[in-house]
């Protein structure tokens, strides 16, 4: 069994904070501890603010956020029809390193439990973003 | 929650810019935060401390904002420091490594 949550949101920076409320509460409502939300909370902002910054026209086509709740596992999608990008030419940052951009997907895979990107240039691009319940 | 950047400058044994950050720095307000640090800065070089106290959120965005600041001013001599971050603010701080370089004292002039 599992609970969907889906939200259409214009790719305009205004809104990310919406979805950001939006997940958590559901992440909360699930019985995600304290910590597990906040990690939620900012992996979920960081993968819409990638639609909004690097989208080839995000304003125009707008973004879909899916939350899908599963007994053992929270499962996050941002899906856009916003260009796609070569994922293949995303480069980490090393340690030391700074960099003004890019830290976004770091981040994401650094605090979800599973993260995957499926882009393709001209089309768009989609976020999976997993996080396990460690005791339910 | 929304952004207040409330800056100010300290002149004691040294000078420095202390800005209190309140609420939360995302990608729909990173240009404010920018905009306040080179405001600040323009008007006077010098440290900027950044008073994280009651700062709930922020985002690779708002790291961007603080790691662009600290890149125009290092050739200069000075640095940016981050105190009191929350422990969620801490974590982000912490993953990216950006705590080696803006939660150390000496990274200041």
């Amino acid at each position: 069994m599992s609970d969907t949550l889906r939200l259409f949101v214009p790719g305009k920076p205004e809104y990310v904070r919406a979805v950001r409320m939006a997940v958590s509460a559901v992440a909360s409502g699930a019985g995600f501890d304290v910590e597990a939300v906040e990690d939620i909370k900012v992996a979920v902002s960081e993968a819409c603010a990638n639609v909004v910054c690097h989208g080839a026209n995000p304003q125009h086509t707008g973004y879909e956020v899916s939350c899908v709740l599963f007994d053992d596992r929270l499962v996050i999608r941002v899906i856009d029809q916003a260009g796609g990008y070569d994922a293949g030419r995303y480069k980490e940052p090393e340690a030391g390193e700074l960099r003004e951009g890019g830290l976004g997907i770091f981040i994401i895979k650094a605090l979800m439990d599973e993260v995957s990107i499926d882009s393709e240039i001209g089309k768009g691009t989609l976020i999976q973003m997993i996080k396990r319940h460690s005791i339910r | 929650m929304a952004l207040s950047v409330e800056s100010r400058l300290i002149i004691n044994e040294r000078e420095y810019w202390e800005v209190k950050l309140r609420g939360d720095v995302d990608i729909a307000n990173a240009a404010d935060f920018r905009a306040a640090l080179r405001e600040a800065y323009f008007e006077k070089p010098a440290d900027i401390i950044i008073d994280a106290s009651e700062l709930s959120y922020i985002d690779s965005t708002g790291l961007g904002v603080i790691i662009g600041a600290y890149g125009r001013m290092r050739d200069k001599g000075h640095g940016i420091l981050i105190e009191n971050p929350k422990a969620n603010v801490k974590k982000l701080l912490n993953i990216t490594s950006l705590d080696k370089i803006f939660c150390q004292e000496e990274v200041l002039a």
